[in-house]
C-alpha cells in the first residue's frame, strides 16, 4: 500500500518523541533506510494505491519524494553524530520531528487532492518549527515566530485559491471528483477567470513556503538558526515540496489553455527571487544565511525555468534534484565547520584548508557546484534554462538571468575564499568524524554520477513530467 | 431560513468590527469564540447543505467544538500565563481601526458588487463576509504589537477562508476526512503558536513583537 510510505516515519516520529533519545537515533536510521526502501519499491511499482481517492502516483511527485528520500537518509547518517555532540535539551524532540517532517513531506509528494496537498503542506510548518527552535536561542524563537506565522498565513492564501479551483469547477457545472488527475482531464471546461485568481492565490501561498520573493522574509532566518541537519532538510526538500504543489497548478493552468498567463507569473517571480538573492548575498556576514539566500536564489531559477517552458523546463526539474544533492551537502558541510568554529560569522573563520581539509573539500566543491560549474549538475542545468529562454525569445529575462547569476557567484566566492584561506581565526574544537564527513561527499557524488549517467527509469519519469506541460528535450 | 443566514453573516461582520476596536484581550478571544460557533453553524444553514447525513452533523458538531470551544480555550490558556492583559499603543489606534474596518466593508461591497464575478446567485452578502473577515484578519496582524493578536488576526483570516470554502463551493465536494484534516492543522498550528508565545514570554518578559528583531541583514 503506497501510503506506508509517509504513514511509516509519521507513526515511527510519533513513538520517538516519547522513548529516550539514543533509541530515537537509532529508530531514526532504520525509518530512513526503510523508507529508502519503499521509494524504490513504489518507483518500480509494486505499492498499489490504497485510497485512489485522495493520493496517487505521479511522475513529478515521484520525482520529488525520491529526493527527499535519499536526502533523508544521508542527513540522518549525519545527524546521529551530529546531535551527539551538540547540547540540546529534549533531545528526543528532534528524531522524532525528523521522521514527522519525512512522513508530512511524502505525504505532499503522494497527495493527489488539492486540499489533502494542502494539509500535508500546512503540516510541514507545524512537525519542523520544533526543529528550528531546538537550540532554544532568543534568535531561534525569533526565527520560528517568523516562521510559522509567515507561512501559516501565506498557506492560507493557498487554501483560499483551492478552494476557487474548486469553485471553477461548480462555475462550469462539470461534475468530477476534486482531485488533479480529474482536473487535468477536464482543464479545458473550467471556469477560466476563477482558475486565473487560484491560481495568484497557490502562487503566493506555496510561493510563500518555497521561498519566492518577496515572501521570503522567513527562508534566511529560519535556516540560519536550525541545526544545520535541519536546515540541509529545510532547503534540499521541503522548498522541492511547495514547488511541488505549484507545479501541480500550473500544470492544470497549461492544460487549460491558461499556460501563458501562469508562466509569465512564475518568470516574474523567478527573476525577482534571484536578484533579491543576488543583493542580499554580497557582503553577507552569516555563512548559513549566505546558503539561505543561495537557496531562494536556486528556488527563482526553478520557477524561471518553469515559466519559460519547453526546453527550459527539463532544465528546471534536473536543476530541482541537483540543488537539493548540493544544497544539502553545503549544508551539512557548513555543519561541521559550525561546530569547529562555534560562530556562524564568516569573519570569525579562516583557514578551513589548513584546520579541517576534509570538510574544506566537501565546502568547496559544493561551492562549485551551487556556482554552476561543471562537473557538477547545476551546470547543465543552468545551461538548459538559459538555451530555453533564447530559444523562446525571452532576452530580458535571460540576461537578468545571468546577471543575478553572477552576483551570487560574487558574493558566495568572497565568502567561500575568505572562510577557506585566510589565516587568523583558529577553530575551537578540532576533530573531524567520519559520521560526518561522509554524508556530504554521498550527497555530492550523486550529483556528478546524475550528470554523466542518469538511471533509465529515472530518466523516463523526467520526460512524463514534463511531456504534459509541453516540455520538450530535444531543444 | 434565508433570514437566519443572514442574521449569522450580520452577526460575523458585527464580531469583525468589534474586534477591531477591542483593546482588551480577553474580550478579543471571547468574540473569537463567537465567530468560530457563527462561521461554523453557518454552513448548517445553507440551503444546498439541507440534505446532510449522520457524518455531516457529526462533523459540524467536531467543528463548533474546535473552533468555539477548543481554540479560544487554548488562546485562553496562553493569555492567563503572560501577564498583559492590554493592547497597549498598537500601531494604527481603536478609532483609526474601526473607521479601517468601515473602510473594508465597504470595499468588499464594491468588489462583490462591480466585478460581476460569475459566482452562485444569492450568496452576495456571504462573499462580502467573507472578504471583511479576510482583509480584516490581515489588518489586525498588521496593525497591533503582541504577538497574541497577531494569532487571533490568523484565525480571523482562516475563518473567512473557510466562509468561501464551504458556503461557495457545492456540497458534492465536501469530503469530511479531507475537512477534518483542516481542522486539525488549524487546531495543532495555534497550539505550535501558543507554546512559542509561552517562550516568548519567557525570554523578554513581554509578547511585543518589537522585542524580536535580533535577526536582520
Amino acid at each position: 500500500m503506497l501510503e506506508l510510505i509517509f504513514l511509516l516515519p509519521m507513526l515511527t516520529g510519533l513513538v520517538t518523541l516519547v522513548i529516550p533519545a539514543y533509541l530515537g537515533r537509532g529508530v531514526l536510521i532504520v525509518a530512513a533506510i526503510l523508507h529508502l526502501q519503499l521509494t524504490v519499491m513504489a518507483w518500480l511499482g509494486k505499492l498499489p494505491v490504497y485510497a485512489e481517492r485522495f493520493f496517487a502516483q505521479t511522475p513529478e511527485g515521484m520525482l520529488v519524494l525520491l529526493v527527499t528520500s535519499f536526502i533523508f537518509f544521508c542527513i540522518s547518517i549525519y545527524a546521529i553524530s551530529y546531535m551527539q555532540e551538540t547540547e540540546v535539551s529534549n533531545e528526543q524532540v528532534f528524531p522524532g520531528c525528523m521522521l514527522l517532517f519525512l512522513g508530512t513531506m511524502s505525504m505532499v509528494t503522494l497527495a493527489d487532492h488539492p486540499i489533502v496537498l494542502w494539509i500535508a503542506i500546512e503540516a510541514t510548518t507545524l512537525v519542523s518549527a520544533p526543529l528550528i527552535f531546538m537550540h532554544r536561542s532568543k534568535e531561534a524563537l525569533e526565527a520560528t515566530w517568523k516562521y510559522v506565522l509567515v507561512c501559516s498565513v501565506g498557506i492560507a492564501l493557498a487554501l483560499l485559491g483551492c478552494f476557487f479551483i474548486t469553485l471553477s469547477i461548480d462555475i462550469a457545472e462539470v461534475d468530477i471528483s476534486l482531485s488533479f488527475t480529474s482536473l487535468n482531464q477536464v482543464a479545458m471546461q473550467l471556469d477560466p477567470m476563477w482558475l486565473k485568481v487560484g491560481f495568484i492565490f497557490v502562487v503566493i501561498g506555496f510561493g510563500t513556503k518555497m521561498g519566492l520573493a518577496p515572501m521570503h522574509t522567513w527562508l534566511p532566518d529560519a535556516h540560519s538558526q536550525a541545526p544545520s541537519p535541519a536546515s540541509a532538510l529545510l532547503s534540499g526538500a521541503l522548498l522541492n515540496c511547495a514547488f511541488l504543489g505549484v507545479y501541480k497548478v500550473h500544470t492544470l493552468m497549461y492544460l487549460a489553455g491558461l499556460g501563458e498567463f501562469s508562466g509569465n507569473i512564475l518568470i516574474g517571480f523567478g527573476l525577482l527571487s534571484m536578484f533579491v538573492a543576488g543583493i542580499f548575498i554580497l557582503k553577507q556576514p552569516d555563512y548559513k544565511r549566505m546558503l539561505a539566500y543561495s537557496s531562494i536564489e536556486n528556488m527563482g531559477v526553478i520557477a524561471f525555468g518553469v515559466g519559460i517552458g519547453g526546453f527550459a523546463l527539463y532544465g528546471a526539474i534536473l536543476h530541482m534534484i541537483h540543488h537539493s544533492l548540493i544544497k544539502s551537502s553545503l549544508f551539512l558541510s557548513a555543519g561541521n565547520i559550525l561546530l569547529g568554529f562555534n560562530t556562524k560569522l564568516v569573519d570569525r573563520i579562516g583557514g578551513l584548508i589548513k584546520y579541517f581539509p576534509k570538510t574544506f573539500l566537501s565546502f568547496f566543491a559544493g561551492f562549485v557546484g551551487i556556482s554552476g560549474l561543471p562537473p557538477f549538475g547545476i551546470f547543465l542545468s543552468e545551461l538548459f534554462i538559459l538555451i530555453g529562454a533564447f530559444q523562446t525569445g525571452h532576452w530580458f529575462g535571460a540576461v537578468l538571468f545571468m546577471f543575478s547569476l553572477l552576483l551570487v557567484l560574487a558574493g558566495a566566492a568572497q565568502i567561500v575564499t575568505d572562510m577557506s584561506f585566510s589565516t587568523e581565526e583558529q577553530p575551537t574544537f578540532g576533530r573531524e568524524k567520519l559520521l560526518r564527513v561522509v554524508p556530504p561527499y554521498i550527497l555530492l557524488s550523486a550529483s556528478v554520477v546524475l550528470c554523466v549517467w542518469m538511471p533509465g527509469a529515472m530518466f523516463n519519469t523526467i520526460i512524463n513530467t514534463i511531456k504534459i506541460v509541453g516540455g520538450v528535450i530535444h531543444g | 431560513m434565508k433570514n437566519m443566514n443572514d442574521i449569522l453573516l450580520v452577526v460575523i461582520l458585527l464580531s469583525v468590527l468589534l474586534s477591531l476596536a477591542s483593546n482588551s484581550l480577553g474580550t478579543l478571544v471571547k468574540i473569537m469564540a463567537v465567530q468560530g460557533v457563527m462561521v461554523s453553524l453557518l454552513p448548517l444553514l445553507l440551503e444546498h447543505h439541507s440534505s446532510m447525513g449522520s457524518g455531516g452533523l457529526i462533523f459540524f458538531q467536531v467543528m463548533i467544538l474546535i473552533k468555539g470551544v477548543l481554540i479560544p480555550g487554548l488562546l485562553y490558556i496562553a493569555l492567563k500565563r503572560i501577564s498583559i492583559r492590554r493592547e497597549i499603543e498598537p500601531i494604527v489606534g481603536y478609532h483609526a481601526s474601526l473607521f479601517a474596518g468601515l473602510i473594508i466593508i465597504l470595499l468588499s461591497v464594491f468588489i462583490t458588487d462591480k466585478l460581476h464575478l460569475s459566482m452562485p446567485s444569492g450568496h452576495e452578502l456571504l462573499l462580502m463576509t467573507a472578504i471583511t473577515t479576510i482583509s480584516a484578519g490581515f489588518f489586525l496582524m498588521m496593525s497591533r504589537r503582541k504577538a497574541i493578536t497577531q494569532v487571533i488576526g490568523y484565525l480571523m483570516l482562516e475563518n473567512g477562508i473557510y466562509l468561501i470554502g464551504t458556503a461557495l463551493t457545492k456540497h458534492s465536494h465536501t469530503v469530511y476526512v479531507v475537512e477534518f484534516g483542516v481542522l486539525l492543522d488549524l487546531l495543532v498550528g495555534v497550539m505550535v503558536m501558543g507554546i512559542i508565545l509561552h517562550n516568548i514570554n519567557h525570554a523578554f518578559d513581554d509578547i511585543d513583537t518589537d522585542l524580536l528583531n535580533r535577526l536582520k541583514d
